[in-house]
């Protein structure tokens, strides 16, 4: 065996071809390396195809590319000259050693984030490219015709019809109220809009239930629930994989919560639609405090729970309303016969929830 | 050149958890600031320091997998498995809505047999692509199965296992060891798998198995018993007894119930891997209920106590657990210890992955 010398190293070797370990010596030869034992001479290999495989032992591994199971161990210090010309240790993968571990971390939480903004803007652009029809489609089978629960007495339905026109409700836009004890209105896909008796019966003034009616307008103008779906669904495919939980969306849908944006813009287009129509936004803004305060103590706080939780109420928004108030003269939504018309929409005797039907 | 393994244990780890914590808090860290794409990256930096600090006869192992291919195979995996599968679960749902209940029945029964296929598969072939990435003496292991067979082994055995009262649970655990082990080599060498199930390890399977029922009748006993003796209480105390004893009761029969699961378990874990052998390697495991269980209350302790982010810890605890009870006798001749002439998987455990099961 030839002593180290100062372009040589002793290394322990395997071929990967035998398990059989060798000691040869790693000796410069031109640009590349040669490992020499008993006078047999194997390679020469390129620096450049060497793969720092880090510490066992204390001691430096380098793998041979294309070669598995190819390996040298140093099991003593390399001589200058060839330490040099040896791979960096790889640590935590390519790009991120060759960058360092704090600016690759900066990097990828840089991009993590816009990632995040993209996908979270997906669900609206998504939404967009769905063609009407197929909102429509989607819309007629969700909705059905609620049976016994319709609510159509022909002057709460002419009274009903008076307060969308005045609201500039759209032709195609299906308007219905349902006799249901929850204090909501929901807008469904195709532009359905349903509004609950409770909100009839909790509603104090016709301006009230023209301004929640003109919120519902919004989100069926910007397609907010067609989001909102959207949303909900890339949601449940991201975090719990497909479950194929139809029942579970069509909950989602009822509860479904939008954006902070979306409540905004439909917020601003109830804003415009009650100035247009020369109506009172006040009620609004006041049904809106008492929801969020005195009301829930004193009565229906289950029913009123389904209201806040889709509706976010902030004194924001209150003052919002209350702030678009002008100096124009107001005239009621409806006038009293007309609003005892709509409130008994749903037969008389409506002014009391029905709660034996309703079995809760 | 014969290895002789009899004097010193075969198996060593000597890895300690202050030069693995730099490992796993930077893995973390990457992985958030990644939104989890580089947990394939973090794993493998975790197996290359746990394979470098595990010494088997007079050297160590070397892992060379890569993040790269743990990640390109989870993302075919999800493609062209977990996709089509949530579709298939879709669609029955959708025929479950349309009443259509023997379709969806039937469909229901196809998609269970192609995830228990599915299962089995993985599982097979996560192991084989463990032993094509794990070197020792540059030699590695693998097989020339691609794993289709035991797919439909799994199936049907797994369906056998659970029928007659699951009471072929243990028989259907053992022969599928046996049958992946048959078919996975190392090096030049086969592996042989003969594990049975013996007498020990079915009484500690009945024990389980009847324990629920032995454990019902008696908490019910002692209801009556309690119940009687609390009659001349007033209603309220008897209430909060029945309440104590149904709690206690829950969480007893949990504890006892997964303590003779872990008995059964670690019986099991020995008979199976006393009865592997390659070459002229004969492995035992000698971890007893005790050590499991010791096992798995610090791995709880270490991730509530540190509110979850111990859990980056848990890969090194059970590799070292692992390693420490491994043992080896016999011999090992490494003149004909060549390479594996087996064709080594160009992907990673990606199936594996998206069902998230274990290998062994």
């Amino acid at each position: 065996m030839s002593a180290p010398s100062e372009n040589a190293v002793r290394v322990w070797h395997y071929d990967g071809a035998s398990g059989i370990r060798r000691e040869p010596l790693m000796t410069l030869a031109g640009q590349g390396f040669v490992l020499v034992e008993n006078g047999f001479e194997h390679g020469p290999h390129a620096f450049e195809d060497l793969i720092a495989q880090g510490n066992v032992n204390g001691h430096a591994r380098y793998g041979l590319k294309n070669r598995p199971g190819w390996s040298v161990t140093l099991i003593e210090g390399a001589p200058s000259a060839l330490a040099e010309r040896l791979p960096g240790s790889r640590r935590y993968g390519g790009v991120i050693d060759r960058i360092g571990l704090w600016p690759a971390v900066g990097a990828f939480a840089a991009v993590s984030v816009v990632v995040l903004i993209g996908l979270s803007m997906l669900p609206s652009v998504v939404a967009r490219m769905i063609p009407r029809s197929v909102e429509a489609r989607m819309g007629s089978l969700m909705v059905g015709d609620f049976g016994e629960r319709a609510c159509n007495a022909p002057a709460g339905s002419a009274a009903l019809q008076t307060l969308a026109t005045r609201m500039g409700m759209a032709k195609d836009v299906d308007l219905r109220v349902v006799d249901v004890p929850m204090v909501n209105a929901v807008t469904l896909p195709g532009g359905h809009v349903v509004l609950f008796s409770g909100l009839l019966q909790q509603a104090s003034s016709p301006d009230e239930v023209a301004g929640v009616l003109a919120h519902e307008l919004g989100h069926v103008e910007n397609r907010d629930v067609l989001e909102s779906l959207v949303r909900q669904l890339g949601l449940s495919v991201v975090l719990g994989g497909l479950d194929g939980n139809v029942g579970g969306y069509t909950n989602a849908l009822l509860s479904a919560s939008y954006s902070r944006g979306a409540e905004a813009r439909a917020d601003g287009f109830a804003i415009d639609a009650l100035a247009r129509a020369q109506v009172s936004p006040k009620p609004t803004a006041a049904f809106f405090q008492r929801l969020s305060k005195t009301e829930i103590k004193t009565e229906g706080a289950g029913a009123l729970l389904g209201y806040l939780a889709s509706h976010p109420i902030s004194s924001d928004r209150e003052r919002r309303f209350a702030a678009s108030a002008g100096k124009a003269a107001y005239a009621p939504a409806l006038d009293d016969a007309q609003w005892k018309a709509l409130r008994e929409i749903c037969g008389s005797g409506s002014g009391k929830w029905k709660r034996s039907r309703m079995g809760f | 050149m014969d290895q002789e393994t009899t004097n010193a244990r075969a198996f060593e780890f000597d890895g300690n958890w202050r030069e693995f914590a730099p490992i796993a808090f930077t893995n973390l860290l990457l992985t958030i600031v990644t939104l989890g794409i580089y947990t394939f990256w973090a794993r493998t930096r975790e197996r290359q320091y746990l394979w470098s600090h595990t010494r088997f006869i007079d050297d160590r192992l070397e892992w060379t997998g890569t993040g790269l291919e743990l990640f390109i195979g989870y993302v075919a995996a999800f493609v062209i498995f977990i996709i089509p599968l949530g579709l298939l679960n879709f669609t029955l749902q959708a025929l479950a809505m349309r009443g259509e209940d023997g379709l969806a029945a039937l469909l229901f029964v196809g998609i269970y047999c192609v995830f228990l296929y599915l299962v089995g598969f993985a599982v097979y072939r996560a192991m084989r692509y463990r032993l094509s990435r794990t070197y020792w003496h540059g030699i590695r292991g693998g097989s020339n199965d691609q794993g289709f067979g035991y797919g439909v082994s799994h199936l049907w055995k797994t369906i056998v296992g659970s029928v007659v009262f699951g009471l072929l649970v243990p028989w259907s655990m053992v022969s599928l060891w046996n049958e992946r082990w048959n078919k996975m080599s190392f090096g030049p060498h086969e592996f042989h798998s003969n594990a049975s199930v013996t007498g020990s390890l079915m009484g500690r399977y009945l024990l389980a198995y009847l324990l629920p029922i032995v454990l019902f009748v008696g908490v019910a006993i002692v209801a009556v018993l309690f119940g009687a003796s609390f009659s001349g209480n007033t209603p309220q105390e008897m209430q909060i007894a029945a309440i104590l004893t149904l709690v206690l009761g829950y969480i007893g029969f949990f504890v006892v119930l997964g303590l003779i699961a872990l008995t059964f378990y670690a019986a099991y874990f020995r008979e199976v891997v006393s009865g592997l052998s390659l070459g002229g390697l004969d492995f035992e495991f000698s971890a007893r209920t005790t050590d499991w269980l010791k096992l798995f209350i610090v791995n709880f302790l270490l991730v509530v106590g540190t509110l979850g982010i111990g859990m980056i810890f848990l890969g090194y605890r059970n590799w070292s657990f692992f390693v420490r009870h491994m043992q080896a006798y016999g011999t090992l001749n490494l003149d004909d210890f060549t390479q594996s002439s087996t064709r080594a998987p160009r992907q990673g455990e990606g199936l594996l992955d998206a069902f998230d099961v274990g290998a062994f």
